[in-house]
């Protein structure tokens, strides 16, 4: 008993006190905290990748005439992936950090984490959230380049066929449409596919593929909306016309 | 306050914690519960002198002491005291010695000279020449093996102690037989018949 009495007398003597339990629970609380915020956020990010990747017109991009890796490179949302990647790796370090977290391994807490935050970020993104969070964020930050203007880069070339901007005046078979750069051009689109939700009338945003026939001359081979706000508001007051069809 | 050995031997682990929230004292039948079965394991996985293993022992328990309200139930106590016990120890080799966790010996150059070639299973410093063995194999590999085969943990107690899941405790403890049986082969010693 002679060692263990030593140890005591210093722990008496030294006063030296147990971490109190509220420390314990606290810290616990805290890497919980840390997880769920960091999966909340990491499904924050990926929602607005999914939006990004809905929004961008993706496919289109290896039509272009260089293949489009450069454009791709331009318009992949960098910063919503690292968010992405940043918030996963805090979600799955501070898991690891909880009272069991050791019992799995890293590949099945990167998993599980990574599961959580692409099945919030999808319900995220199909609720409208992405959207949403992604206009608030370029709104609030101005270094941010929006999916927005990304969206521009790909349908402000009309030399490879893609035109965007909004109908300025529609007239028969063509319409005048200004681009986001503020030039006019008239369009024809006499054999031009539609998409359904076209409502082609003054100060619509649409996106064009088609042909550029001349200095300020395009031919639209198929008329896409622009997609974003704008075009959500006009949709959503279509359908709200007493006798309109969803 | 004297806490006599017939009263630690009336409590368990979890009523000894309990004992000890509120009395001190009592922190003595945790001491002399595991001081043996603690000293021999730090001097085993570190090789280190008694009277060294005896202060590493003692910070180890000043840490068990300022840590008791974590101790969580549903873990074992042993399992939760060779934890802490495991962590002290290795840091304090650390910092005593400029081997890392990764440290290997070159086996054609360290040989322990005193390794007789010819030695059998079964031979009385057969026991010994599992220690030389152990001492030649990285920490990593020689933790688990005592864990496993000197202290006599199943896999889910050393997965608690040393914080990693029980498959990585299966695989390393694969890795460890190998190297272990790599070494004494290259000592013309058979341990497994």
């Amino acid at each position: 008993m002679e060692k263990s009495r030593k140890i005591i007398e210093k722990i008496k003597a030294e006063n030296i006190q147990p971490i109190p339990k509220w420390y314990f629970k606290v810290q616990n609380w805290l890497i919980w905290l840390a997880f769920a915020l960091s999966i909340l956020l990491g499904a924050a990010a990926f929602s607005v990748i999914l939006f990004a990747i809905q929004q961008t017109d993706f496919d289109l991009i290896s039509q272009f005439s260089d293949g489009g890796l450069s454009l791709f490179l331009a318009l992949l949302p960098f910063f919503w992936i690292v968010t992405l990647l940043i918030f996963l790796l805090v979600a799955i370090f501070s898991i690891q950090k909880s009272k069991r977290g050791y019992k799995s391994t890293w590949s099945r807490l990167t998993t599980y984490s990574a599961a959580a935050s692409i099945l919030m970020g999808t319900l995220f993104f199909i609720s409208g959230g992405a959207q949403w969070l992604e206009n608030s964020f370029a709104k609030s930050v101005s270094l941010y380049q929006s999916i927005d203007e990304k969206k521009k880069i790909v349908w402000m070339q009309p030399d490879e066929g893609y035109l965007g901007g909004t109908i300025e005046n529609v007239n028969g078979d063509s319409f005048l449409l200004k681009d986001f750069d503020g030039n006019t051009w008239a369009v024809s689109y006499q054999e031009a596919f539609i998409a359904r939700v076209i409502l082609l009338e003054q100060g619509e945003q649409i996106k064009l593929i088609g042909q550029k026939t001349g200095k300020s001359q395009f031919r639209a081979d198929e008329i896409r909306p622009w997609g974003g706000p704008e075009h959500r508001k006009k949709m959503q007051e279509r359908n709200q016309k007493p006798g309109s069809q969803p | 306050m004297i806490i006599t050995k017939e009263i630690c031997n009336q409590l368990n682990d979890i009523e000894l914690v309990q004992k000890v929230m509120t009395e001190i004292d009592y922190f003595s039948c945790i001491y002399e519960r595991y001081e043996p079965k603690l000293l021999r394991y730090v001097k085993r996985i570190t090789g280190v002198s008694n009277e060294e293993a005896e202060d590493i022992l003692q910070e180890a328990f000043l840490k068990i002491w300022r840590n008791i309200n974590s101790y969580d139930t549903d873990l074992k106590f042993s399992t939760w005291i060779y934890r802490i016990v495991h962590n002290e120890t290795i840091s304090y080799w650390r910092k005593q010695s400029s081997f890392g966790k990764d440290h290997q010996i070159d086996l054609d150059e360290n040989f322990p000279e005193e390794f007789d070639s010819n030695s059998q299973p079964g031979d009385s410093n057969k026991n010994v020449l599992t220690h030389e063995i152990l001492e030649l194999l990285p920490l990593k590999y020689k933790t688990i093996l005592v864990l496993k085969f000197l202290e006599g943990m199943d896999y889910d107690e050393i997965s608690d102690i040393l914080k990693i899941p029980p498959g990585t405790v299966a695989t390393r403890i694969n890795r460890a037989k190998k190297a272990f049986s790599a070494i004494s082969e290259q000592m013309h010693i058979s341990f497994f018949e």
